[in-house]
This record gives structure tokens, C-alpha cells and sequence, in this order.
């Protein structure tokens, strides 16, 4: 077959899009019966993901619900945002078969977004530190103002 | 075993070139790096929406502002509208997936099938999305820019407030303009952070289109592969992901 495409003139579908055929990941690579035990175990698997996101959903509202003003908001934030990254990682690593990559792009993909996460989180306690020394801020004032 | 046969089966360094170090086309791996790049933009957005909100002595309460569903009237129902929609968008990733999967085996048929329901998904979380904001444009008399009249009283926005809590109950009570700058900032922050992901939805609904033509042209099935549909895939997956984090920015945190 490749012996075989060499010696055509390329389309101009490969002159557009490049020949990118020796370049698919594993992923792209069997081009198997639909049908066959392999395919229908991945079927399974993101079925499986999705109860899997639906429930964590569930749960998440019914805390939001019911729960968000009888435990202290603390704990509530912790536990939705560790939730939310529960699901995020489900939809990258099975959704977005990231998870199906090589070791190496997946490193690349993730590790500026750990740094971006690190980021985040310095920002918002440089914020929130903004306004611990930021005596003339009206809006510290009347949280002052609250608190005694 | 000879020495020259042990010498021809060691792996030369994924780097040495020849090969694609990432196992990854090109396509794919540019969309991926797009997509982090995306993955900033709604960050910075949502970190301008902390931090205000860590300024703040009092925000809006999720429970009171999204309590409304189409054709229940005034009863209180918080949060039910938006878990519908995010089971919505779930559940349109899904049969994304489902497409990708079927495009992994060159099957033509399956591939529009899924296509076809994650459109129907897409522009039913756009329907969903339309109604909460005409419903919210209504509660606010407008959509961005409101509650800036030093004239207006408690009772417009005292309703997004959870006036339970005494300390909520002092501020709008004492400060009513730090109050109302507070709802300003919400509503202003609601509506760009999910207007701009709706016009993410949108732009992939629009994606989703066009390779449905192409799919049920057999545009793919000529190509022999169906990486398109799986490019387009990743972007639609990363909308779903950014609405997992917007869900619990607004409506939960």
C-alpha cells in the first residue's frame, strides 16, 4: 500500500492537509471492526465516564442545595472544588483521550496547566492580600464594619 | 542471535527524528496547544471574577439569583435549571465521544448519527442559555452595565441576596451601594464569563455543522480517516470542560 503511494502524483487533499497518515497516534491507527470486543469495551468505558459525571453532578447540586448553609463554606468550597477537578480530569483523560497519548505530550499538555493552576492561586492571595493592607478601601471598611 | 540483529532491534531516541516524537499529527497537536491557550483566556477571566469577588463584602447568592425554570412561575427551584443544562452539555459530550469512537473505525453511518445528536445537544444548551438570560435581562432590566444608579432601591437587588445571614442582612441594610457595586460586578462578570462560552458553544455547533456535511459527503471516508471529526472533538470536550468550572465559579462556590 505505501509502495503504492509513492509513485501516484499526491491530491490535492495531500497538498492541503500534508501527508499526516505516518503521523496518526495509536489511537488513529486500527481501523478495525466497529463491532469487536475492543470497541465495545471502549463504548462501555465512556458510558461509564458519563454516569460517573452525571453523578458527581448530582452531588454537587444537592450540596449546593441543601447542604451549602448548614456546613460551614469552607469545607462546601473544598469539596466542590475538588469535585471539579475530578471531573475535569475525567473529561481530559478519557473524553479528550489525553489519557491514551504518550507519556511525553502528555507531560507537555499538562505541566503548563498545573503552572497556570499555581498562577491562579498565588493571584487570588495576592488579591486577598491586597486588601488586608489596603487600609482606605471602602469595601474592606464595611467588612470591618460587619465582622465587629 | 548475530550482534548486527541485537544492534537493528535497539530503538533509535524518540527526538532523532524521523518520526513524530509526540505520536501526535500535526492537526491535533495544534489544537491541543489552541486550546491551552483558550484554557488562559477563560482563566483570566474567571480570575478577574475571584478576585473581585474576594474584594467584596457581600456577593449575590446563587441560590436566589438561579432559582427560576421556564413555566414554573415563582416557585423557587434553585439550581434545577442549570443542572438540566449541564447535563446537557454532558450528556452532548458524550455522544461526541461516541462519534470520535465511530470515526476510529471508519464507520460513516455511526459518525452522523452521534454528530447529528451532539448538534441537537449543542443548540439545546444555547435554547436553555437563551431563556436564563432574557429571564435574568428581565430580573436586572437590562444585561450588562446594571445597577449603577445611586437612586435605586434595596428591594431590586436585595432579592439576590440571602438576607438569612445577618451579616449579608447588615450590609444591605447599612451599605446599600456596596451591595449594589457588588450585584453590578456579578451580572457584568455572569454575562461576559458565559456569553463568551456560548460563543464558544455557538463556533462548535457551527464546527459540528460543517463536518457533518463533510461526513455525509464521504469527504472523511475518501480521506481514510476521520482526524477532523476527532479535532473538532477536542474543541467541543474543552467547551464542556470550561462549563464544569464555570458551573461551580457561579452557581455553586
Amino acid at each position: 500500500m505505501s509502495s503504492h503511494n509513492e509513485h501516484r502524483e499526491p491530491s490535492a487533499q495531500e497538498l492541503y492537509e500534508g501527508d499526516q497518515s505516518k503521523l496518526y497516534s495509536g489511537l488513529m491507527q486500527h481501523h478495525g471492526d466497529v463491532n469487536s470486543s475492543e470497541s465495545k469495551s471502549q463504548v462501555k468505558k465512556i458510558w461509564k465516564v458519563f454516569w460517573i459525571l452525571l453523578a458527581i453532578t448530582l452531588v454537587e447540586v444537592m450540596m449546593g442545595m441543601f447542604l451549602s448553609h448548614s456546613i460551614p463554606k469552607g469545607v462546601v468550597n473544598f469539596f466542590f472544588l475538588a469535585l471539579t477537578v475530578l471531573k475535569a480530569g475525567d473529561i481530559v483523560a478519557i473524553f479528550m483521550h489525553l489519557g491514551d497519548e504518550i507519556k511525553s505530550f502528555i507531560l507537555t499538555i499538562l505541566i503548563p496547566l498545573v503552572l497556570f493552576v499555581w498562577f491562579i492561586i498565588a493571584f487570588l492571595a495576592d488579591g486577598g492580600f491586597w486588601l488586608h493592607m489596603n487600609t482606605s478601601n471602602p469595601v474592606r471598611q464595611a467588612t470591618e464594619q460587619v465582622k465587629h | 542471535m548475530s550482534h548486527a540483529a541485537v544492534a537493528d532491534t535497539k530503538q533509535p531516541s524518540a527526538w532523532a527524528g524521523g518520526r513524530s516524537p509526540y505520536n501526535v499529527s500535526y492537526g491535533k497537536m495544534m489544537i491541543w496547544a489552541f486550546l491551552l491557550s483558550d484554557a488562559l483566556t477563560f482563566g483570566a477571566l474567571l480570575i478577574s471574577y475571584g478576585t473581585r469577588r474576594f474584594f467584596s463584602a457581600v456577593w449575590p447568592d446563587a441560590n436566589q439569583v438561579f432559582k427560576s425554570f421556564p413555566f414554573a412561575g415563582e416557585t423557587a427551584l434553585p439550581l434545577l435549571f442549570v443542572s438540566l443544562m449541564t447535563f446537557i452539555l454532558i450528556m452532548s459530550s458524550v455522544t461526541m465521544v461516541l462519534a470520535v469512537h465511530a470515526g476510529h473505525y471508519n464507520d460513516r453511518k455511526s459518525v452522523t448519527k452521534w454528530l447529528l445528536w451532539t448538534i441537537i445537544g449543542g443548540i439545546a444548551f444555547l435554547g436553555c442559555q437563551a431563556w436564563e438570560w432574557t429571564h435574568l435581562h428581565g430580573e436586572c432590566n437590562g444585561l450588562w452595565g446594571t445597577f449603577t444608579d445611586v437612586t435605586t432601591p434595596v428591594s431590586a437587588f436585595s432579592g439576590f441576596y440571602d438576607t438569612h445571614k445577618e451579616a449579608v442582612h447588615a450590609v444591605l441594610a447599612n451599605h446599600p451601594l456596596v451591595a449594589m457595586e457588588s450585584t453590578h460586578q456579578f451580572f457584568n462578570f455572569f454575562f461576559t464569563i458565559t456569553g463568551f462560552h456560548g460563543a464558544h458553544v455557538t463556533s462548535g455547533v457551527i464546527f459540528n455543522i460543517l463536518i457533518l456535511i463533510n461526513t455525509v459527503n464521504g469527504t472523511y471516508q475518501r480521506r481514510g480517516h476521520y482526524e477532523m471529526v476527532e479535532k473538532v472533538g477536542l474543541y467541543w470536550h474543552f467547551v464542556d470542560l470550561v462549563w464544569v468550572f464555570v458551573f461551580t465559579c457561579f452557581y455553586l462556590l
